[in-house]
């Protein structure tokens, strides 16, 4: 076991590698120039030249990724070139607080969703099933900005039940600081439940109709045990990759919730610093992003053979 | 045993922000770029910053100079010696005087190229004026001589972006010589700041203001009638609507489109005006098509510009075909006349240029702050109309900027950041292209009444001059101007004394009832 | 319950057949032009001129739904066929064969995964141009990798079942044993990620307008038009209403119709009908 977790590690370098190096790439072939943008209306040729000088653009690119990637072994992601701010402090303190949300809002997603889609495949085409089903289509048709909107001018605005703009962090303030992530993990709870329960209930289904549930039903055991002791034990395969797939994206799509309620949280970073053609912060967010998108792969392989008996790791 | 952490839980620990008094809340559409002035900033930050240091000149609300730190200023017969007598019992932030050896001190360290001062290369020499040297020859008396007289001296000092050159105590340093904080003399003290989130200003009650019965632009009476300010950073404009009416947001600036429904909100208000902020279409006149001035010409005769403000803006704005801001001294009959609407005539020069049907692509963006995306939507049926065959492509703002830079464009929507001075806000716009690409109007004739008008500040010299460079623009047709920002204030009804300007972040004077 | 899986199948046909013959309709003609410019119609509420009202620039509301219907429906399809087909082919064959090849494939294809859509975005609508092609290709490779990590998964499982094994003892080469016994399993899950990536893609345009990088196609789509319609929510809200009924109602279609398909495919159903 430790040995299949050291070696996926190490396999996940290249994978690591691969983004940080395409990332470097990428960005700055992109047009847009964070000295002209910096300087606006001073950006005469000499001053822009000057300031490439000093933040180390006039370097050939390989030079400047060997500069970068050197600096990076040391624990050393730079820092940015719009606030002058260490980016490693300030895409972990902004991490932390994307984190809290998504990790609230998957796991509750996966707390309703996954029991919802199950009971739904087992009254297929009932009216459970149905309002489910009708429920989970109309929530992943609803776009975050707009469903954001709409529970921040209802919850907010007519029924004054929660503060509209700013953030107190959970460490300083715990109850004003839960008051803030309400909105915000709601918006991505439903937003991402829809994907979940149809996955759930798909993905049991498939499993209904196969010879051993007859058996099992044959055999006089409950509903409910045939249901979850074998149909949604041995359908959880697809929905658990679906929900590690989930938990990686939104750390990378949650900007747009994060916009909408003013977290300082790392996809706004991510956004600004895009448009800011803040280098470092664009490499360091990336990093960030990747190395989750690792761990939680890790953990789902990991925890696959927990409900599929036949796969193994090796 | 009590841990740090269960004592936050209990709320022991958990004072958060010292809410005692009156609290004004501001939005931004983003956070401070830094708190060091003039070095590491952008428009929005230039104006926050005023609240707290000062300069020793700076703008009245008509865009004109006045002493602000200093008590008065002359300047020599041959335009090149500076002496400036400082206002008596003006002190710093922590207590320290501000004395003529603080403002050598604040020189040394702007002129030094460590600093990384924005404006340098404008007193250096590198782009025109040079300060040859300064001197405290005692402690009330400033004195600066530059190389050759320049009408726009005093202007530069004060211009926002440069910082205003503003005079700080030197424990705004770290003992390491890096920035720490600035400690100004402006009416509020620079306090928490939560990067990414909103800073505090406290009420600064030592604040000596400038003579003045009320206040002027940057300059007058400047007393704190609040006891903090918070900025918050809010980038979508949604939630920046719902803020004010939820009563969390006491200001914001809002876009046109939503005053009607602000002002039908008897909590709120809503102050309307223009800034010198000018929206435009500009044309490369080294384009293969672009090139002729009879297509430019009909480019610009084809737009239909009440029509076109009239959407943009709501029915706030007015047509300004004018690089002559609308609330200037100098914008007069001549330059209310703009381009004439004429269809047929645009038909016209079309034909006589034999235009057939090349396409003309404009580029545009999405920034909330600026036009640029329903203008030239707008603008794009007026020209189809006519037989233009124009194309938009929308671009994000740093791509826009990049090939704006180079002169990579046939046309660009875009915005013009303010200039004061009218000869600075034609020198904007105007250059050799071959040295700066840049730059739109490369026109000699009109380079030179530029200089022309940058040699004096009379206004009998300069009329007629920017008379004349009005009347040419509009026959050469680099640009095509529409209209000066509109800047709409939303503020809630307890708040008293806001201006709809390029004044409105700086919030002295401004009170909040209970 | 056969009845209602055939009604539900009915039901989808319907809903996909109005959509497509709105779609083509809406290419060749429109009540009005769905980029005319009408001052005086500002955001004129649902009347008789106009059916379904006007936007902030005064054009007609109904056309600009055809129309977006026509780019909207093809922007998804080409972007899903792109995604699937790619996603699959990687899916399939690193799962079943597993071992350096899979891990090689999955450390690219998690690189991929990895990579925000929004980054993506940029790079690629810098290269390709800001069009309708941009889009397609920049969210076809984003989500490709999601489908081939979904297949893997689903493949990783049931290779190991008996009827797999079995195949191969009785001589079936592996194309065909890919072909013929593991791919029909992955039919599940995969018509579950195909239509959920239909609603994706037609909402992804539009958060990237939302963050700014939209990027407004000559003809509308419904996504940049719920993202355009988001100031208005106070005086018009029939802007977002009409497009967002449009992208549930195309959803509802493709689910319905996708559920109804993948019974008809499954060997497993089939047999026992």
């Amino acid at each position: 076991m430790l040995r299949f977790i050291l070696a996926r590690i190490v396999m996940a370098l290249p994978t690591l590698l691969i983004v940080i190096a395409s990332v470097f790439l990428l960005i700055r072939m992109v047009p847009g120039d964070p000295a002209a943008l910096m300087l606006g209306d001073n950006a005469d040729p000499a001053s822009i030249a000057m300031l490439h000088a000093k933040l180390g653009l006039d370097q050939s690119l390989p030079k400047q990724f060997a500069i970068w990637f050197g600096n990076l072994l040391t624990g050393d992601l730079g820092s940015s070139i719009a606030t002058g701010q260490d980016v490693l402090s300030l895409v972990w303190a902004r991490f932390t607080v994307s984190a809290q949300v998504v990790v609230a809002a998957v796991l509750l997603a996966c707390l309703v969703a996954v029991p919802a889609g199950v009971i739904a495949a087992w009254r297929q085409n009932g009216k459970l099933d149905i309002s489910a089903v009708s429920i989970a289509t109309l929530l992943m048709s609803v776009p975050t900005f707009w469903l954001g909107l709409l529970l921040l001018l209802f919850l907010g605005l007519k029924l004054r039940w929660l503060p509209v703009v700013g953030y107190v962090s959970i460490a300083e303030d715990p109850w004003r600081g839960t008051l803030y992530l309400i909105m915000p993990i709601l918006t991505l709870f439903l937003h991402e439940m829809g994907v979940i329960l149809r996955m759930a209930r798909a993905s049991t289904l498939e499993v209904m109709r196969l010879d051993y549930i007859t058996h099992a039903r044959a055999k006089g055991l409950t509903e409910s045990a045939v249901l979850w002791r074998h149909a949604f034990k041995n359908s959880f395969g697809p929905t658990w990759t679906l929900i590690g797939l989930v938990l990686g994206n939104l750390l990378g799509g949650i900007a747009v919730v994060e916009t909408v309620f003013t977290i300082p949280g790392v996809g706004r970073l991510l956004v600004d610093s895009i448009f800011g053609r803040d280098y470092p912060v664009i490499q360091g967010c990336m990093l960030m992003v990747a190395l989750v998108y690792v761990v939680v792969n890790l953990i789902v392989d990991l925890c696959y053979p927990l409900f599929d008996p036949r796969v193994t790791i090796e | 045993m009590f841990t740090r952490a269960s004592l936050l839980a209990l709320g022991i620990l958990a004072v958060t922000s010292p809410a005692f008094g009156q609290t004004l809340r501001v939005a931004l559409n983003q956070d401070l770029r830094s708190s060091e002035p003039g070095v590491n900033r952008d428009g929005n930050t230039d104006v926050v910053m005023t609240n707290v240091v000062e300069g020793l000149v700076s703008y009245d609300k008509g865009g004109a100079v006045g002493p602000l730190l200093a008590q008065s200023y002359e300047v020599s017969a041959d335009g090149k010696t500076y002496t400036f007598k400082l206002r008596k019992g003006v002190k710093f932030h922590n207590g320290n005087p501000l004395t003529s050896a603080a403002v050598v001190w604040n020189f040394d360290r702007y002129m030094n190229p460590k600093t990384n001062w924005y404006c340098l290369n404008d007193f250096n020499g590198t782009n025109g004026t040079k300060v040859v040297s300064y001197s405290a020859p005692d402690p009330d008396t400033f004195v600066l001589q530059i190389e050759k007289p320049d009408a726009l001296f005093l202007d530069s000092m004060a211009r926002t972006d440069c910082g205003g050159l503003a005079i700080m105590d030197k424990a705004s340093l770290k003992a390491d010589g890096s920035w720490d904080k600035p400690i100004g003399t402006g009416p509020f003290t620079f306090g928490e700041w939560k990067q990414g989130q909103s800073v505090q200003f406290d009420a600064y009650k030592g604040y000596v203001s400038a003579p003045g019965k009320e206040r002027d632009g940057f300059i007058g009476k400047k007393d704190p009638l609040v006891d903090h300010v918070i900025f918050m950073a809010i980038p979508d404009g949604a939630t920046v609507k719902a803020g004010l009416e939820s009563g969390e947001i006491d200001m914001a600036i809002v876009p046109e489109s939503d005053v009607k429904e602000l002002r039908a909100n008897k909590d709120l208000a809503v102050e309307v005006g223009t800034t010198p902020v000018r929206n435009s279409f500009i044309l490369q006149t080294r384009d293969p098509v672009l090139k002729d001035v009879r297509i430019r010409q009909a480019l610009a005769i084809s737009l239909d510009y009440k029509q076109i403000v009239e959407a943009v803006t709501d029915g706030l704005g007015r047509v300004n075909n004018s690089p002559v801001f609308d609330t200037s001294g100098y914008f007069g009959d001549v330059e209310k006349k703009g381009f004439e609407y004429n269809p047929e005539k645009a038909r016209q020069l079309l034909k006589e240029a034999g235009y057939k049907g090349q396409q003309i692509t404009v580029h545009a963006n999405k920034r909330s702050t600026v036009p640029s995306f329903p203008m030239t939507v707008i603008a794009q049926q007026m020209w189809q109309a006519v037989g233009l065959n124009v194309n938009i492509e929308v671009l994000d703002w740093p791509t826009q900027l990049s090939k704006y830079g180079v002169g990579g464009y046939m046309m660009q929507s875009t915005s013009y950041s303010p200039r004061f001075d009218v000869a600075s806000g034609f020198e904007q716009i105007s250059g050799d292209k071959d040295k700066q690409p840049r730059k739109v109007w490369d026109n000699p004739e009109a380079l030179a009444l530029i200089d022309k008008a940058m040699e004096t500040l009379d206004p009998k010299v300069r009329q007629p001059i920017f008379d004349k460079l009005h009347a040419m623009i509009l026959n050469d047709v680099p640009i095509i101007l529409t209209h000066n920002r509109v800047s709409c204030m939303a503020h809630s009804a307890k708040v008293q004394g806001v201006e709809p300007t390029s004044f409105s972040y700086g919030v002295w004077g401004i009170t909040k009832k209970d | 319950m056969k009845r209602f899986v055939a009604a539900n199948a009915a039901i989808g046909s319907v809903i996909i057949g109005f959509l497509v013959l709105v779609a083509v309709t809406g290419a060749v003609w429109t009540p009005y032009d769905p980029l005319g410019i009408s001052f005086r119609d500002k955001l004129a509420a649902p009347n008789a001129r106009h059916w379904l009202g006007t936007d902030e620039f005064g054009r007609d509301v109904a056309s600009r739904l055809m129309a977006g219907a026509a780019s909207s429906v093809w922007i998804s399809i080409t972007t899903v066929t792109i995604a699937v087909s790619i996603g699959v082919v990687i899916g399939v064959t690193s799962g079943y064969s597993r071992g350096w090849f899979d891990r090689i494939v999955m450390s690219f294809n998690d690189a991929l995964l990895a990579f925000p859509g929004i980054l993506l975005a940029l790079g690629l609508l810098a290269v390709l141009g800001a069009n309708k092609y941009g889009i397609i290709v920049a969210l076809g490779i984003a989500y490709s990798p999601s489908v081939a990590r979904i297949v893997r998964g689903t493949v990783l499982s049931i290779r190991e079942r008996e009827f797999i094994a079995a195949s191969r003892v009785i001589g079936n080469s592996e194309a065909y044993t890919m072909m013929r016994h593991v791919l029909p399993n992955c039919l599940a899950a995969l018509t579950v990620l195909t239509t959920s990536m239909f609603g994706w893609v037609l909402l992804a345009e539009s958060s990237l307008s939302f963050l700014g990088l939209g990027v407004p196609p000559p003809a509308p789509t419904w996504g940049n038009m719920l993202a355009s319609a988001r100031p208005y929510i106070g005086q018009a809200i029939w802007l977002a209403v009409l497009p967002g009924l449009c992208i549930s109602m195309t959803l509802l279609g493709i689910n319905l119709l996708g559920d109804a398909l993948r019974d008809r495919l499954d060997p497993r159903m089939r047999d026992r009908t």
